[in-house]
């Protein structure tokens, strides 16, 4: 049995964006890099059903990017992937959604994977497209945002999350790709000895131009920071006269102190 | 050195995660409750942090020291507690075996040391011998194919967890200097080993320190680390010498913590309506403590580089121990300043950082005894 | 301009975000078609072309199937943009219609915007905006981003259906966990967020709550954390709230959790840092340190 998950690289949410020279993404420069949030669902996920499944199985982690990602790639692997793939793109931001779900696609197409997983959405991009549209272009079956995951002998029992803390269930067989919602499970921590045992592990470099096959679908004109609405009212100073003021405004605005 | 850069950058994100998810949060709790939960402890030893420095070939992760030192200033950004539990696997509870030991008290020892299953103490200090440790006290007298191990150890760290202890004892009467001196390892539960009561500390809560009594405890030929009398006084100096360093790193993780601590309040603490981070008398505590930890850092670095190197480090390994304890308890005194009267306050962490550092100026040789050492060591370079 | 419009069905009920569609194809100033899977006794206040298919027959969820549909009716309609919300229905069946037509998405509108479509990314932090190359492209747009709006009473229905290739199978609903707290009725709501630091800081936001006669909200990651209990948890994915006051302490404002508070009458924030997406919906923001202001305000409020 062959998986396969895909991961991406995202800068540290915490950090200050600021627009590349070209105003069309976020400059790379003073970020820290992390592996997106719902990827490691992702393959939190994998690993568990690659230990549960024991040795016939095959993890295989794949990202798209410059050399940095190899970082998360590593992760990955310290988590418990059994090999990677690292598809070298020094572009790969300017690329849409489109573009990179084919890579992906054309890279997967006579591998057989059985069971692909991928996180939900990017923490930077947010687009929630990459997942679905390899699916499709595979022809695999798929399913996103889930928080439930059950594997028995080519059959997935997936919980879909729905608005209002409702869940969906569903059942598909394999070969299929479900897309991971945060909540699914616990990501480990790579343990160290886990790291240095990761070391050994194979990881396989394409360059992204034998895969690239996809036009790009969409265009990003502009990134810029949100306008503030205004309106609203900020308040900074004192924390005693800070309490003083919004008790005021309490009782002036809200009916709540009455 | 760095053998491979990627590996421990992940290394460091993993302990980065885990301190910021799992230990700064429990930090106060544990420290009002003298104790670290069981599962933390758990997950420490999950983790492989106890294997930092046993090298490969005996189940540990092998780090150079530089490395190590990398790991250090990020665990440390927790409460020095936590670098506790690990402290005595990592420095002085399994240097003695790694750098003197027998092939087959390595074989024994090390595997457990590593992955934390065995808890390492070291036993030197004793009530009238501190830090003239070659003057200690304990004896063990050689009796058939058996030593007879008798005194009182003071202040061992780790002592209630410890599985193993390496002791120090005086195993020839007549020479009462350092080459009477042998080390011993003394597993728990031995016959005549007893512990006293946990000491109250002024910091480093949750982290235990207690007497170990040998009261005719007796122990076979084989328990000598190395296999012969009157080298355990070198052993205790070489593993000192390292773990020297190891405290300096110590030092400069919380440092770092402390400084962010101090810095984060002063952006947002306003007085004279702005934040005390624009006042300059503010913004030159601030300064002083981000240059001092910065040479500190430098300093362990660089002698961790000298020490994979393979080159004597006694000098350097005492010049940052001294430095950076100093350092960081400076840091610690700004950073209350800087608080004001909050930095007082038990609610914050700042407080009960000031307390803990307080101890790094004491143990593995006080300060005067740092200086001591360097200076002698400058006295024999030109004779 | 055309857009073809696809509305949401979940157990039994037209959601009311379906309206949303409308308000946004109103702003775009096009045309409009829908496509709904429901049943026929409960139509959208709409009235111009439906396309119905039985949800009897069709399901609630069923992507393969749905993606069927869309694209029938896309055939029929010829459409410049076909929106969904962006919602766990819409997420999940866009992309299918996208790649299928090998055309655009662009997900999470949040407004139009000269030259293309506006949407966050960086966890709301930052924005972009996007344009389609081609002439058509597939649409989400974000729950509460767009007015409601309601276009008479009686669509035109046209019937459609497919066959299903059963590759997947919808085996039901889960409901939600069992609430111990009706948020939906508090009249005040103090909430939690990630930068009340841990779990021993809740009782701080709980007091405050307690001053207040409210219930203490908490954001996803708290919640995820095990600091707080998930019937608390307030965003698309806990319970949409609309209390007289909501109180957000140490919240940054993540779009999810903004969507289910930003109808609240009154809003306050305590945020350390001023540039926080909550100060966007905030009719307060109070830039204070949450742990110093909060226990503050509660003992002030004892007083009072």
């Amino acid at each position: 049995m062959k998986l396969l998950v895909c991961i991406k690289q995202v800068p540290d949410l915490e950090s200050r964006f600021k627009p590349d020279s070209e105003g069309v993404w976020y400059s790379e420069s003073d970020l820290a890099w992390r592996m997106n949030e719902y990827d490691e669902f992702a393959v939190e996920q994998a690993v568990q059903l690659r230990e549960k499944l024991g040795e016939t199985v095959e993890l295989t982690v794949l990202s798209i990017g410059p050399d940095r990602v190899v970082e998360a790639i590593k992760k990955a692997l310290a988590m418990g992937c059994d090999n990677a793939v690292h598809i070298q793109d020094p572009v790969a931001a300017a690329k849409d959604p489109w573009q990179i779900a084919s890579v992906i696609a054309v890279y997967a197409k006579d591998k057989g994977y059985d069971l692909i997983f991928t996180g939900m959405q990017s923490q930077d991009r947010g687009s929630a497209q990459v997942g679905v549209m390899v699916a499709e272009q595979l022809g695999y079956s798929s399913c996103t945002t889930l928080v439930g995951f059950e594997y028995d002998s080519g059959v997935v029992t997936a919980k879909r999350e729905l608005e209002g803390g409702i869940k969906g269930v569903v059942k598909m067989k394999t070969p299929a790709l479900v897309t991971c919602q945060l909540g699914l499970n616990v990501p480990r921590y790579p343990t160290l000895p886990n790291i240095m045992k990761s070391k050994k592990k194979e990881i396989i470099t394409l360059a992204v131009s034998d895969l690239l096959t996809a036009e790009p679908l969409a265009a990003t004109i502009s990134f810029y920071s949100p306008t503030k609405k205004g309106g609203g009212l900020v308040l900074e100073g004192e924390v005693a006269s800070l309490v003083d003021q919004v008790i005021g405004i309490l009782k002036e605005k809200t009916s709540v102190l009455r | 050195m760095i053998k491979d850069e990627s590996t421990i950058k992940l290394m460091i994100d993993t302990v980065s995660s885990y301190v910021k998810d799992r230990l700064i949060p429990i930090e106060e709790e544990c420290a009002e409750n003298d104790s670290i939960p069981h599962e933390i402890i758990d997950e420490i030893r999950d983790l492989g942090l106890f294997g930092l420095s046993i090298p490969e070939e005996y189940g540990g992760l092998g780090l150079t020291l530089e490395e190590e030192m990398l790991v250090v200033f990020e665990l440390c950004q927790a409460s020095p507690i936590f670098r506790s539990v690990i402290g005595t696997n990592v420095g002085i509870g399994a240097l003695g075996i790694v750098l003197d030991g027998t092939e087959e008290q390595k074989l024994k020892y090390l595997p457990k040391l590593a992955s934390g299953e065995l808890i390492g103490s070291f036993a030197l200090t004793e009530p009238e011998a501190g830090s003239d440790a070659a003057s200690l006290r304990s004896t063990a007298l050689r009796d058939g194919d058996d030593y007879i191990i008798n005194g009182t150890k003071r202040f061992i760290t780790n002592a209630p967890e410890a599985g193993i202890f390496t002791v120090f004892a005086r195993t020839d009467s007549e020479n009462k200097g350092a080459g009477g001196i042998s080390a011993f390892l003394v597993e728990k539960g031995t016959p005549g080993l007893s512990l006293g009561k946990n000491e109250k500390k002024m910091g480093q809560w949750g982290g235990h320190v207690c007497d170990v009594n040998f009261d005719d405890c007796r122990v076979p030929v084989s328990a000598i680390i190395g296999g012969k009398e009157g080298q355990g006084f070198k052993t205790a100096m070489k593993t000192l010498d390292k773990s020297r360093t190891h405290i300096a790193a110590v030092c400069v993780g919380a440092s770092d913590r402390i400084i962010k601590e101090a810095l984060s309040y002063a952006v947002e603490r306003k007085q004279f309506s702005k934040p005390i981070s624009d006042f300059q008398l503010i913004q030159a505590m601030l300064a002083d403590s981000k240059a001092e930890a910065y040479a500190a850092r430098s300093m362990v670095l660089e002698t961790a580089r000298k020490y994979d190197l393979k080159k004597n480090i006694s000098t350097e390994s005492s010049c940052c121990k001294l430095f950076a304890s100093e350092t960081v308890c400076k840091i610690a005194d700004r950073a209350v300043q800087i608080l004001g009267g909050s930095g007082y306050i038990r609610d914050y962490a700042v407080e009960r950082f000031y307390r803990d550092v307080r101890l790094f100026r004491l143990y593995e040789g006080t300060s005067q005894i740092q200086q001591l050492i360097i200076a002698r060591n400058m006295i024999k370079e030109i004779n | 301009m055309k857009t073809l419009l696809i509305g949401e069905y979940r157990e039994g009920k037209l959601l009311e975000s379906t309206y949303e569609l409308l308000g946004f194809a109103s702003q775009l100033g096009a045309e409009t078609a829908f496509l709904l899977v429901a049943n026929e006794f409960q139509l959208p206040a709409y009235d111009g072309m439906l396309y119905l298919a039985d949800v009897d027959i069709c399901g609630e969820y069923n992507p393969d199937l749905h993606k069927k549909l869309v694209l029938d009716a896309v055939k029929r309609e010829n459409p410049d943009y076909i929106v969904f919300l962006h919602s766990s229905y819409g997420w999940d069946l866009a992309p299918r219609v996208a790649a299928s037509l090998k055309v655009a998405q662009i997900s999470e509108i949040i407004a139009i915007v000269p030259g293309g479509f506006e949407v966050g990314s960086c966890n709301a932090k930052m924005r972009r905006t996007v344009k389609p190359n081609g002439t058509k492209a597939v649409l989400t747009i974000q729950a509460g981003a767009f007015p409601s709006e309601r276009t008479g009473t009686s669509p035109k229905v046209q019937k459609l259906t497919a066959e299903s290739t059963g590759a997947l199978e919808f085996l039901g609903y889960e409901a939600a966990e069992k609430k111990d707290v009706d948020l939906g009725k508090a009249e005040v709501i103090v909430s939690a967020g990630r930068g009340i630091g841990k779990k021993d800081n809740v009782p701080v936001i709980a007091a405050l709550a307690k001053a207040l006669g409210g219930e203490v909200g908490a954001s996803r990651p708290v919640v995820d954390a095990g600091w707080v209990e998930h019937s608390h948890q307030v965003g698309t994915t806990g319970q949409t709230v609309s209390p007289k006051l909501y109180v957000a302490c140490g919240i940054s404002g993540a779009i999810q959790h903004l969507a289910g508070m930003k109808k609240s009458d009154f809003i306050i924030a305590i945020n350390k840092d001023k540039d926080a997406p909550i100060g966007e919906v905030a009719d307060v923001l109070v830039v204070a340190d949450v742990l110093q202001f909060v226990p503050a305000l509660t003992q002030k409020l004892q007083n009072v």
